[in-house]
């Protein structure tokens, strides 16, 4: 279908993109890389009648490390994330999971912010008016049913990002700006486990930047994601572990976050204090993997069966911590 | 080939040679139909069905009418007259007369001057439906007994079919292993790179030219003729280049009447082109296929019975159906020796998207379940998969049971080479857990004996025309949708004329200015339009020979053409260029115009069984096949780590178009064993997208090793056979054969998704388990 219409409107300062959401509010809605949007507004999931492009801001399009650590602005593109050489040595598990977003095609456009922010996914959801009409609309848009879970009044939309499990795996915070400010808060707590009110982000306010703190640096870590191909798609089930071992294989810090099987990507909570002060053992790995399992609630939101993706859930949370466990092996 | 074409010397018939479109293609000049603009060009849309099956009580176009830069609106009623593909099967509407049939079925369209205005056009208009109960199991909607899909076809059977050749149940006592299963193949769709596009033009004196992203121009020539009821001198249909065709463009689909209806009632050209979810609506894609299959070998490994029930579930429409379902009969044994077979086929009506004839038409599911079958029984006899092939091979030239002639029979070498290149013997069985070999082989006709609309008329007839320029200008009906029609008959008769490529000017796919093809189907382009334009070069080279002969004074039969140039045979000397021997001929003949035909022979047509028509082919193409895999056991994960497939296509005119054909053919095999899958959920298809609907992409396409086998087909231009679709069914069970042999467990359903290779497996653990306590003697038992 046909892109809706729309003005779009290019600020040339950050200052001046918060006005324009300040004067457009609810009307209006951000764009940078636009992989997500264009399509979305191509099937009417939304109709914005301003469009605010962030993209040529350049002061959020930076990649920087200082002595308080990391912060990647919100519209720098996942492939300058992944050309940044000493992003992938000091943080593995952030080059990790966004090696693993999307085609290079969609990279060299999506950005960051973009991707802390998608649209949560459902196969109820992402279809186009006239299939959605068909149906009589869903709960997340233009109907009252639950097509995942009738009777039910809560939306599962699955999120369906992979840098963002890789970045709570770190502890990063998000930077959020507006007309009356910039504030900060931890990126678990930006995710609000709603399908249908994805992200604590008010209209008024934009995504900026994100942060990991310089004690971060270092930390081993992977992504494992569960697709059918390689080459494109997202994610059915993803595993994010960062950890931080000692030279004696001890486990000194650890978190494991799960992507695809919430309406958020969600940490494990469990999994830092059984891990901390062990060495690794399989048991001790299925022991956690089995914690993720009760972290995630996959429902059929997407192509694979809800069983299949917990098992996997089960199977990468084992096999990434095996991973970096023998990495550390391997170094020390 | 018999007729004075020896095999040694070829100039450039079996050199590898790009096409002749290729440059077009990467460049971005090529037109496709989408590509194509004219001044006052509308834009076409159409309404779709919400309900799968619904009474269309009226439909209040007023207000879609009413909003300004609308310029027409049609619905049923602007074109009542039925289409279908097979003269059996006019039960089609491009615009539905009174029910809709399926969620996406045609309902009204509506032209304007932008997309934009046309899409809320469709907003506006109101139609009154009345719900009607719709079928979607094929295996239910077989038990309807009444408020059926099409009235004329009672309990929603579009057609049966029941053959038995020689004597099952005789078979079946003499085998020493008997296995039966069902089989289970999901639906899949071309998928095609190019989604379809039309654009009709109005013209004066009340003509219509239509340019459309077919691979059959003249079956929709003739529909347009019958739908708008206009004579077909009135209209002309143009084939502009084509992103990939599998069968997805083999019939007519509801765009192109659509653009035609609008273009007729507008009086402007109007341009239609689906989004890829309309491509899903409008499908003609392979079948979800249910086969009970029943097979006995004997101790020694041949192959002594074959029955098989096969339900397809068409979809709403008739299409091909009738076709794709004999298809699976007539070639389901008879690429090998067995002498006794029973088939009952069933192509059933549900209330979802026409199924069609997708590459590899109607073989590729019974193919799978056979040959998976097969593997089975192989090692249920303790034989070796790949020796059972051996013992059951036909000895060519012969007719099968079902009276198909085979004329030549690569399957013997086919099978050899993969055998040698996969180092078999030192691999099967023997690969360590989770690794492992499967062999499966296949075949496919090279074009159908008996064309769709019956008649004594050629197949194909090619022209070819010289003037004063000393080009060669080719004139063919032939729909070149990216398999290498233009290139092969560019080859073909710069072969025969002994002149270069680039003399040769192909005009292609044009009713007004280009004869007959029936379109590129069935595998049937080489064969026929080769053999069509081998036999115009030959009249052509005939025409020149004649008149330089009387110039030079030496009989016709002394001169050779080639290296552009018409030279006496013994003595080279003795001869004149390309450009002189035109003008000696212009001279003679006065016009140099010359024609070739095709029509298969009367002992290539088949049996005289009801069916006997579908099957028959003047020579088959075959395949074998040995797929490598890697499963891992704990995710269920298949990694395809290489493909040696041998495909005997009689001669391989342009090698590397053939390899290009085999590495096509293997990948969509590829998809359909692993991961294409059309899901639906009451009537409603969940995946309409390139996104969800998850064609393997270069990443994930396995290595391929293709071989081609050249067998030398005694009526095949130059002995070339098909090349563009016999491999694609004998990658699924190759790989499904593999897994087995990788992991122990065997899959009946594909696609094989690693949750399925999961289950299996920890099914097997269970029962291992079990086994393990049933076999402790009661009194070890504690």
């Amino acid at each position: 279908m046909s892109l809706p219409q729309f003005r779009i409107l290019q600020p040339l300062t950050l200052d001046e993109a918060c006005r324009m959401l300040d004067e457009h509010g609810s009307e209006s809605m951000i764009i940078a890389g636009g992989t997500d949007v264009i399509p979305n507004l191509q099937m009417r999931l939304f109709a914005p009648r301003v469009l605010i492009d962030i993209k040529p801001l350049r002061e959020l399009a930076k990649i920087e490390l200082s002595r308080d650590g990391l912060r990647i602005g919100a519209a720098a593109t996942l492939t300058h994330a992944l050309e940044t050489p000493w992003l992938g040595e000091k943080f593995p598990v952030l080059s990790s999971a966004i090696s693993t977003i999307a085609g290079p095609l969609q990279r060299n456009m999506g950005t960051i912010g973009g991707n802390l922010c998608l649209e949560t996914r459902c196969r109820w959801y992402n279809q186009s008016k006239f299939w959605r009409q068909s149906l009589g609309g869903c709960l997340k848009k233009d109907g009252d049913i639950c097509h995942v879970a009738p009777g039910g009044k809560f939306c599962w939309a699955a999120w369906s990002g992979d840098s963002a499990p890789a970045f709570l795996a770190l502890g990063a915070e998000v930077e959020i700006a507006s007309a009356a400010g910039t504030r900060r808060i931890p990126l678990e707590k930006f995710y609000k486990n709603d399908g249908k009110d994805r992200i604590a982000l008010a209209r008024n306010e934009i995504l900026t930047a994100v942060h990991v703190t310089a004690s971060m640096s270092g930390r081993r870590g992977v992504y494992h994601k569960l697709r059918v191909r390689d080459s494109i798609d997202y994610p059915l089930a993803g595993v994010a572990v960062a950890m931080d071992v000692d030279s004696t294989g001890v486990c000194r810090d650890a978190r494991v976050a799960l992507s695809a099987v919430n309406p958020a990507p969600m940490l494990v909570r469990a999994a830092a204090e059984s891990l901390i002060g062990k060495k690794w053992s399989r048991e001790l790995a299925e022991e956690i993997a089995h914690v993720a399992i009760r972290t995630g609630k996959p429902l059929t939101t997407s192509g694979s069966t809800p069983v299949y993706r917990r098992d996997m859930v089960r199977v990468f949370t084992r096999r990434a911590l095996e991973e970096v466990w023998n990495s550390a092996q391997q170094s020390s | 080939m018999a007729d004075g074409v020896s095999q040694n010397g070829f100039s450039i018939i079996g050199k590898p040679l790009a096409m002749a479109d290729a440059v077009a293609k990467v460049t971005g000049i090529g037109k496709y139909a989408d590509d194509l603009y004219v001044p006052g060009m509308l834009i076409g849309k159409i309404l779709h069905s919400p309900h799968p099956h619904a009474r269309i009580r009226s439909i209040d176009t007023s207000r879609a009418e009413a909003l300004a830069g609308v310029k027409a609106v049609a619905t049923g009623n602007d074109a009542r007259n039925p289409y279908g593909i097979l003269p059996i099967g006019h039960d089609e509407r491009a615009l539905a007369l009174d029910k809709a049939r399926y969620i996406g079925d045609n309902v009204a369209a509506v032209a304007a001057t932008s997309a934009e205005i046309a899409e809320q056009a469709l907003d506006l208009l109101r139609v009154d439906y009345e719900r009607l109960p719709a079928w979607f199991d094929p295996e239910e909607s077989m038990k309807a007994e009444s408020g059926w899909i099409h009235e004329q076809r009672p309990h929603n059977i579009e057609k049966e079919y029941h053959h038995v050749f020689g004597d099952p149940e005789k078979g079946f006592a003499e085998a020493d292993f008997v296995a039966e299963e069902r089989y289970y193949a999901g639906e899949v769709n071309q998928a095609a790179m190019e989604p379809h596009s039309t654009l009709a033009i109005w013209e004066p004196h009340d003509r219509l030219t239509v340019h459309s992203s077919t691979q059959v121009p003249f079956y929709l020539h003739r529909t347009i003729s019958e739908v708008c009821e206009m004579p077909m001198s009135q209209i002309r249909v143009i084939k502009p280049l084509i992103g990939g065709g599998f069968g997805g463009k083999s019939e007519i689909i509801p765009l192109e009447v659509a653009a035609c209806v609008l273009a007729k009632k507008s009086h402007k050209p109007v341009k239609i082109t689906y989004t890829r979810e309309e491509v899903f609506l409008a499908h003609r894609g392979r079948p979800i296929t249910i086969v009970y299959l029943k097979v006995g070998i004997t101790r020694a490994g041949k192959i002594t019975a074959v029955q098989a029930r096969v339900i397809q579930d068409g979809g709403a429409y008739c299409g091909y159906g009738p076709v794709t379902v004999l298809y699976s009969g007539a070639l389901l044994g008879a690429i090998y020796d067995i002498a006794n077979v029973r088939y009952d086929g069933f192509r059933v009506l549900t209330n979802k998207p026409a199924c069609g004839a997708m590459r590899g038409h109607g073989t590729v599911n019974v193919r799978f379940a056979f040959e998976s079958m097969l593997d089975q029984l192989a090692h249920q006899a303790g034989l070796d998969p790949l020796e059972v092939r051996r013992i059951n091979l036909l000895k060519a030239p012969c007719i099968t049971a079902n009276s198909l002639r085979v004329t030549s029979y690569g399957l013997p070498e086919c099978i050899e080479k993969v055998f040698e290149r996969s180092n078999w013997k030192e691999k099967k069985g023997k690969l360590p857990y989770g690794k492992g070999v499967g062999v499966a082989c296949s075949h496919y006709v090279s074009g159908a004996a008996n064309p769709i609309v019956r008649s004594n008329m050629p197949h194909t007839t090619v022209h070819i025309k010289i003037d004063r320029d000393a080009a060669v200008t080719v004139y063919t009906g032939a729909s070149e949708i990216g398999q290498g029609s233009d290139t092969m008959q560019i080859q073909i008769a710069a072969e025969v004329l002994g002149v270069g490529v680039n003399r040769i000017k192909l005009v292609a796919a044009d009713t007004e200015l280009t004869p007959i093809d029936l379109g590129s189907y069935s595998s049937r382009v080489t064969f026929m339009a080769g053999n069509a334009c081998l036999n115009a070069a030959k009249d052509m080279r005939d025409q020149i020979f004649a008149a330089v002969a009387k110039k030079l004074g030496c009989p016709p039969a002394d001169l050779v053409a080639k290296n552009d140039r018409i030279a006496h045979s013994t003595d080279s000397a003795k001869g004149v260029s390309f450009d002189e021997a035109v003008a000696i001929a212009l001279e003679f003949h006065g016009a140099l115009v010359a024609r070739g035909t095709y029509a298969p022979p009367e002992s290539a047509r088949g049996g005289n069984f009801r069916g006997a028509g579908v099957g028959p082919s003047p020579a088959y193409s075959y395949s074998a096949q040995v797929a490598e895999v890697t499963v891992d056991p704990e995710t269920g994960h298949v990694h395809v780590d290489k493909i040696i497939a041998a495909h005997d296509c009689g001669k391989a005119l342009n090698p590397l178009t053939v390899e290009g054909q085999i590495e096509g053919s293997v990948y969509m095999g590829f998809g359909q064993a692993l991961q294409e899958d059309m899901v639906w959920q009451d009537g409603r298809l969940m995946n309409p997208s390139l996104l969800e609907y998850r064609i393997p992409a270069t990443k994930e396409n396995p290595q391929i090793d293709s071989i081609v086998v050249e067998s030398i087909d005694p009526e095949g231009p130059f002995g070339a056979k098909e090349a563009g679709e016999g491999s694609l069914a004998a990658t699924i069970p190759a790989i499904a054969n593999a897994i087995y042999d990788a992991v122990g467990v065997r899959i009946n359903s594909v696609p094989i998704t690693p949750d399925k290779i999961l289950e299996a497996l920890r099914a097997r653990e269970k029962a291992g388990q079990r086994a393990e306590t049933n076999s402790l003697t009661p009194e070890a038992r504690p």
